[in-house]
């Protein structure tokens, strides 16, 4: 079953002559165990796209589908709550807790749930040595650089055992070496503890660590390719869309 | 033509034997995913390089794997001119260029979708790199990892230049197209010769 399922997705902003059109009908279906990006030009809705898979934002017209379920049709609390248990979120800026060290931070969604402050701190730590941050923990994010204060927050998002992270331009604020470092995570998010991933990015390299890239422009789908699988796939599929020529 | 001199790279280093020269080949590419040359194609190679006077059978046996080569003198100078040379790509004779302006004054090809093919096989190819150079030891195979690096550099340019010319496509379509210079040469067929 797809995990993802998104169904004549529309946002538009503003009214009248001022309205913007973001998203505009999209259709889209992400399998379990995928990682996939999400390009596009400035203005082209990717941004809007995650934000309103991620439940945090309402769509204009048409539906998004978790796991099967329509969130459209969710209260705030069914939300969140389904915000809080499936999903992870990875910013640009990290969002981090400043007055908070590596483990409070990444023990905070467990701690918003209920959970008691011993079990929450114990997950915490897992994940953090997972991400090879185990002597930071006791570390505030203005001890972390870049990369390590990316990797407290996908520790972060993973402590919920979440089924999707999605991650809105998690490379941007870091330097080529630690971008590459995150991406290779975000891939092992996916191949080693088995998540589905959706990140947009503007960054080629980054985005070459993803199974598959959707393009959009001006609120739509004008590609969506996968990148591995075997010549024989690939060659298929080239050849299917150099027939729609 | 950087295979023959690769080859003569080898044998300056030492004399080789045939099979020696197919397996150091692959080596210092980095592998077959990197450029597979077969060794028929090797073999040939050096044969016409006998002929030319760069290399010399030490001794043959009759199998070409197992026959040892040396480098000439001759062959020594030619290795070294390739060393002088710099080699400088010709990114101007570029295939997807030409297929981008012929399809302007072709109906049946539209030029933004060949757009969008060839950036989803830019990706493709840099996915693929990628995914090689993850493989690869920072520790023993720095220099492959740099030659993946530098692939990744160009795919990347290639993608920047492609964003950038699919922006302008429609200036470019609505400036006339570049005119070939059709006017005859020497005399006109209806004339006589002098005299």
């Amino acid at each position: 079953m797809a995990v993802i399922e998104v169904e004549k997705l529309s946002k538009v902003y503003g009214s009248g002559e001022a309205q913007v059109t973001a998203l505009d009908s999209v259709n889209l279906s992400i399998e379990q165990g995928q990682f996939v990006a999400v390009m596009g030009p400035s203005g082209c809705g990717k941004s809007t796209l995650l934000h309103l898979i991620g439940g945090l934002d309402r769509p204009t017209n048409g539906t998004v589908f978790i796991e099967g379920a329509d969130i459209s049709q969710m209260n705030d609390k069914t939300l969140t709550e389904l915000r809080r248990r499936k999903m992870g979120f990875i910013f640009q800026f990290f969002n981090l807790i400043p007055v908070l060290d590596a483990i409070e931070n990444t023990a905070l969604p467990l701690i918003l749930d209920g959970v008691k402050p011993e079990n929450a701190r114990a997950r915490a730590k897992e994940w953090l040595a997972r991400n090879k941050l185990a002597e930071r923990g006791t570390h505030r994010p203005d001890e972390l650089s870049g990369g390590q204060q990316q990797r407290v927050a996908i520790s972060r998002a993973m402590v919920s055992e979440p089924i999707i992270v999605l991650a809105d331009e998690p490379t941007g604020n870091l330097d080529s070496r630690s971008g590459d470092e995150i991406a290779s995570t975000l891939r092992k998010v996916v191949s080693e503890w088995g998540r589905t991933v959706l990140m947009v990015t503007h960054d080629p390299r980054i985005a070459a660590y993803a199974d598959r890239i959707i393009f959009l422009k001006d609120g739509r789908v004008v590609d969506d390719t996968l990148l591995n699988g075997n010549n024989g796939d690939n060659a298929r599929q080239l050849k299917e869309k150099v027939e729609a020529l | 033509m950087s295979v023959r001199h690769t080859l003569l790279g080898l044998l300056a280093q030492k004399p080789r034997y045939g099979y020696e020269l197919c397996a150091g080949f692959t080596a210092l590419v980095g592998g077959k995913e990197n450029w597979d040359v077969k060794p028929p194609q090797i073999y040939t190679t050096l044969a016409r390089m006998a002929e030319s006077g760069y290399v010399a059978l030490k001794y043959g046996n009759g199998q070409k794997s197992k026959s040892e080569y040396i480098i000439t003198p001759k062959g020594h100078e030619e290795l070294m001119n390739w060393f002088r040379d710099s080699a400088v790509d010709e990114p101007q004779q570029d295939a997807f260029y030409l297929k981008l302006m012929l399809s302007l004054d072709l109906d049946e090809v539209d030029a933004s979708r060949l757009i969008i093919i060839q950036r989803s096989a830019l990706y493709q190819e840099l996915h693929r790199i990628t995914e090689q150079r993850q493989q690869l030891d920072p520790q023993a195979q720095l220099s492959q990892i740099l030659l993946m690096d530098k692939a990744a550099m160009h795919l990347e340019a290639d993608l920047r230049w492609l964003d950038m010319i699919e922006s302008r496509l429609d200036e470019v379509k609505s400036q006339p197209a570049p005119k070939a210079d059709l006017r005859p040469r020497g005399r006109p067929p209806s004339q006589k010769p002098k005299g």
